[in-house]
């Protein structure tokens, strides 16, 4: 079997981080564990209130602290802790090794600056290039980006750029110190399914021409199967199924992964009702005993409702949380 | 879900709704943000007929156009005969009891200092519709219709959830006994495993009631299970109609082809996709003739030179393409 | 006025609720603020000090030469007397007593009841004169954004006008014109205090309108009036308190200026009055001024430590 420990890239174990508000303890991510190996792309699958965002967030440390805190884990990065390293370690990493591209990229955007004086600031504040190179390097990713006559569009305005565009200036902007990890939070969520399209097509080339690492966040299972490699599903701040993306898909174990599959509206079903999940996503301060999706699963048991389900290692890398298994 | 061909309920014909645009200190007239370009199609009873476009493509508006919350700047909005564009405050009003609306964000939809039991009650007081104990009733049924327990009407819309929070928009708008409601996006704000819930209610309730929709939403996928007809809108013009068989096994239009082949799927991993170039133009400044010329993968000559019409290629297919006529 | 309001009131859109649970809500959120707590105490105290105070106190207007400036009580001074007899000025120390626990002024006036009298004409002028105010910029505000096209323009055209007349001067012309009497001086500034108020209500009116549950009521078939009446207002309902808070300090500030400069209601004895009287004679009877002052500075920061509070209470983003 080989080896894959020397690829590994980025390690997050056991990672929990907690919001302490006066409202009560919020577990966003209670004991997440995963690898990000070099050149794939490993996306991080979920509803709203899972915890993949702050499972994002927390690689680079960027929610608020106060109120949020990493309790436990370790993201090991290099030769770092990223969750116990200094600040200033942590500032040289974000942008230069590790880069994130969030999802709104409307409010992402600085609107009083152009797009140009953005990306240089960027390349500037990493790399030792002094302002024309610089230039010359933002306008080069812009148009590897596909935003035509480049040049003119360093004086653009972020107002003056459709939303797709911004998404893609974005995407230009973190790639542009040429980051080892790419983390996009949901960059086709709030896009018309053409442009969603053009985007998925630019994750693509990234990781054929530039092998680039990514973790990509999103909600939408057909995404997943379109690029991505191996899958994290999370539910209720845990991950609950770990395999390869063609496994999760084809194999699912976890009854949560088969409940989103089949509630799809694919394209390609020809069944006149959708199939659902009962309930709602539950809430952070009031979250279940035992296993978190038990309220919801048509397969829960008495166990269920009172022990958290073990992970357990199925065959081929296929990793999954849930009693029926034990 | 077989579908009976029955009375047409609603007759738009050469719609158009410009917004026009102004500028300089005397507020000139410069031009015209054209959301709705000369849309005609027809809804019968009991039909569902989805309406996708992106951004921009003017479908919104045209969702709030045909009950007059936005005045039409021309055409004909025809329902059940009479021309809605000429209704008085009281045959609106009575118009308002038959086609009624479910919003796309359902937290912005309710108002947040209402419970949710005085929020669907609300037609029934607008329309002097029996007396409070009749209409307490009415609420009753109404919550139970859409999944809700009658001990929620006293909570507050904050303290729901998104998906239940659209099944009080549905409730509402199903108090009046409409016969036609327009559904803007219902379920683009919710989770997916929701988005299934909702969608199934949906079907649930117009099988039963006999309803029509209009169901306005900007991805095939969520259109393939409600829909009997479909007609994709491009920058304010319907550029093509057809029932939903055809649209998605023997889709005519470029741009349908390519809202086909942009969904993302299981199947599609390695399929060819067809990859549009640049974005969806500025409604101020359409592109000259065919509005989706520049980023056509078939584009012909005359493309860039003539609108095309919307015409019946075959039974009840209809396109607005040079390259069927 | 209205630049300090519009900073404090920002990000207020969620409603006030009339339903007992729900004000049960809001005050569980409002109570984490000790500030808030406080000067809600002080302003119960305050409201009660005026209402019942006055049965309990000596007469304000009751004048005693023979008691005039007499220190509070536990404190001592010494006072120069003029004997006619023998030509002489000596000093003689006087003490507080407990029958003036708060002293007297230079007429011989007990101090305390004029504090608490005082009370009830600074609540009176504050609420009332705010009250024509808010209720003045509720309406303009709401028409203004309501209405729109020319209506919108004409009303704010209005304000901007309104606005740019010194609100003092204003107040200053009107009572020299109609004579210092109180219920000129409320209606005077109620009449010129609604400009910043009329802004605000518009421009949180403005994002109301085009929210969707305004469509959606529309869509219902509601009723323009219904639609501004059962919809709108009340959700600017929460606004219009925290403005009414934050205000009352201000038009209390602003009676007080026009008393010191002369202009106040001499028949009445707010803090205003007695401060004015008590500059004169700072060096001989302190507490002529400092008392009235320190009430006045109590109750500004009072109503502005629970303007503060409610508005944090209110805001449905603010993590509380």
């Amino acid at each position: 079997m080989k080896t894959t420990m020397d690829n590994v890239i980025l390690k997050v174990s056991n990672l929990k981080t907690y919001f302490f508000t006066r409202r009560g303890i919020v577990k966003a991510v209670d004991g997440v564990e995963f690898e990000l190996r070099r050149g794939e792309c490993l996306c991080l699958v979920g509803e709203s209130g899972c915890g993949k965002t702050v499972t994002a967030l927390s690689i680079l440390r960027l929610f608020d602290s106060p109120p949020g805190k990493i309790v436990e884990g370790q993201i090991r990065y290099d030769s770092l802790d990223l969750a116990e390293c200094s600040s200033r370690q942590l500032r040289q990493i974000r942008g230069k090794d590790i880069a994130i591209v969030f999802q709104e990229a409307q409010s992402a955007l600085n609107p009083v600056l152009t797009i140009g004086d953005q990306i240089i600031e960027q390349i500037k504040l990493h790399l030792p290039l002094d302002y024309s190179r610089a230039r010359d390097r933002a306008i080069t990713l812009l148009s590897e980006m596909g935003i035509p006559s480049a040049e003119g569009a360093m004086s653009y305005y972020p107002h003056q750029l459709s939303g797709g565009m911004k998404q893609r200036v974005l995407i230009a902007m973190s790639l542009s110190c040429n980051p080892q990890i790419l983390i996009a939070d949901e960059p086709t969520t709030a896009v018309d399914v053409t442009i969603k399209a053009q985007i998925l097509d630019i994750f693509r080339e990234l990781k054929t021409r530039r092998q680039m690492s990514t973790i990509f966040i999103t909600h939408d299972l057909a995404v997943v199967a379109e690029i991505g490699d191996r899958a994290v599903v999370m539910y209720g701040g845990k991950d609950v199924e770990t395999a390869s993306v063609s496994e999760i898909i084809s194999n699912p174990k976890h009854p949560y992964t088969s409940g989103l599959i089949e509630c799809l509206p694919d394209i390609s079903k020809t069944a006149d009702r959708l199939t659902s999940i009962p309930g709602t996503t539950p809430n952070p301060l009031e979250m279940p005993q035992g296993c978190a999706f038990h309220p919801r699963c048509p397969k829960a048991m008495k166990i269920c409702k009172q022990q958290e389900p073990p992970e357990i290692i199925t065959s081929k890398e296929h990793k999954v949380s849930c009693h029926l298994y034990t | 879900m077989k579908h009976m061909p029955n009375h047409k309920l609603l007759k738009i014909r050469n719609l158009k709704k410009y917004y026009p645009v102004t500028a300089g200190l005397f507020s000139r007239h410069i031009g015209d943000i054209k959301a709705v370009d000369g849309v005609t199609f027809d809804i019968s009873e009991r039909e569902i007929i989805g309406l996708v476009g992106e951004s921009g493509c003017g479908k919104s508006t045209l969702g709030k156009t045909i009950p007059r919350l936005e005045e039409p700047t021309s055409g004909e909005i025809l329902y059940k005969g009479a021309d809605v564009t000429n209704l008085d405050k009281k045959g609106l009003r009575e118009l308002r009891r038959e086609i009624q609306i479910i919003f796309q964000d359902p937290d912005a939809s309710l108002d947040p200092r209402m419970t949710v039991g005085d929020s669907i009650c609300e037609p029934l007081i607008i329309h002097n519709i029996g007396d409070e104990k009749k209409r307490m009733e009415r609420v009753a049924e109404l919550m139970e219709q859409v999944g809700l327990e009658i001990r929620q009407a006293n909570l507050y819309p904050h303290e729901f959830s998104g998906g239940q929070k659209q099944r009080i928009g549905i409730a509402r708008a199903l108090a009046m006994n409409p016969k036609l409601i327009i559904a803007d996006e219902p379920v683009s704000a919710l989770d997916v495993s929701i988005q299934a819930q909702i969608l199934n209610l949906m079907i649930d309730i117009q099988e039963r009631l006999g309803l029509a929709y209009l169901f306005i939403a900007h991805d095939l996928s969520v259109i393939k299970h409600m829909a009997h007809k479909v007609a994709i809108m491009y920058l304010g013009k319907i550029v093509e109609l057809a029932n939903k068989k055809e649209i998605f096994e023997n889709p005519l239009h470029p741009y349908t082809e390519a809202l086909l082949s942009a969904v993302p799927s299981f199947k599609s991993k390695d399929k060819d996709r067809i990859l549009l170039r640049g974005d969806v133009p500025s409604p101020l400044n359409p592109p000259p003739g065919c509005h989706f010329h520049p980023r056509c993968h078939r584009i012909l000559p005359i493309c860039n030179q003539q609108e095309p019409e919307l015409a019946e290629v075959s039974e009840g297919h209809f396109v607005a393409c040079h390259l069927y006529v | 006025m209205s630049e300090r309001l519009r900073d404090k009131v920002r990000g207020i859109s969620q409603p006030l609720y009339s339903n007992a649970r729900l004000i049960n809500y809001y005050w569980q959120r409002a109570r984490r603020n000790k500030l808030a707590v406080f000067g809600l105490a002080f302003i119960i105290f305050l409201v009660l000090l005026a209402a019942i105070g006055p049965f309990f106190t000596l007469d304000p207007t009751a004048v005693n030469f023979e008691e005039k400036n007499i220190p509070p009580v536990g404190f001592t001074i010494e006072q120069s007397v003029y004997s006619i007899e023998t030509d002489e000025l000596s000093t003689k120390e006087i003490h507080g007593t407990r029958r003036h626990p708060l002293g007297t002024d230079s007429k011989g006036r007990d101090m305390l009841a004029m504090i608490v009298s005082g009370a009830r004409v600074s609540l009176l002028v504050g609420l009332i004169a705010t009250g024509i105010a808010i209720i003045l910029g509720t309406i303009i505000g709401v028409l203004s954004a309501y209405r729109g096209g020319w209506v919108d323009n004409a009303l704010m055209r209005f304000t901007d006008v309104m606005m740019t007349f010194p609100f003092f001067l204003l107040l200053v012309l009107i009572v020299f014109i109609f004579g210092p009497s109180l219920a000129f001086i409320v209606l005077a500034i109620g009449l010129t205090g609604w400009t910043g108020t009329a802004r605000l209500i518009r421009s949180e009116s403005l994002s109301l309108r085009t929210r969707e549950f305004i469509i959606a009521a529309k869509a219902l078939g509601a009723s323009d009036n219904r639609v501004i009446f059962r919809h709108l207002i009340p959700n600017v309902t929460s606004l219009i308190i925290i403005i009414a808070t934050l205000s009352i300090p201000g038009v209390i500030l602003a009676e007080t200026a026009l008393s010191f400069i002369g202009l106040g209601d001499p028949t009445v004895s707010s803090w205003g009055i007695i401060l004015e009287a008590g500059q004169h004679s700072l060096n001989t009877a302190w507490w002529v001024a400092v008392e009235p002052g320190t009430m006045l500075f109590l109750t500004v920061l009072a109503f502005n430590f629970l303007g503060d509070g409610l508005r944090d209470a209110f805001d449905p983003k603010s993590n509380i």
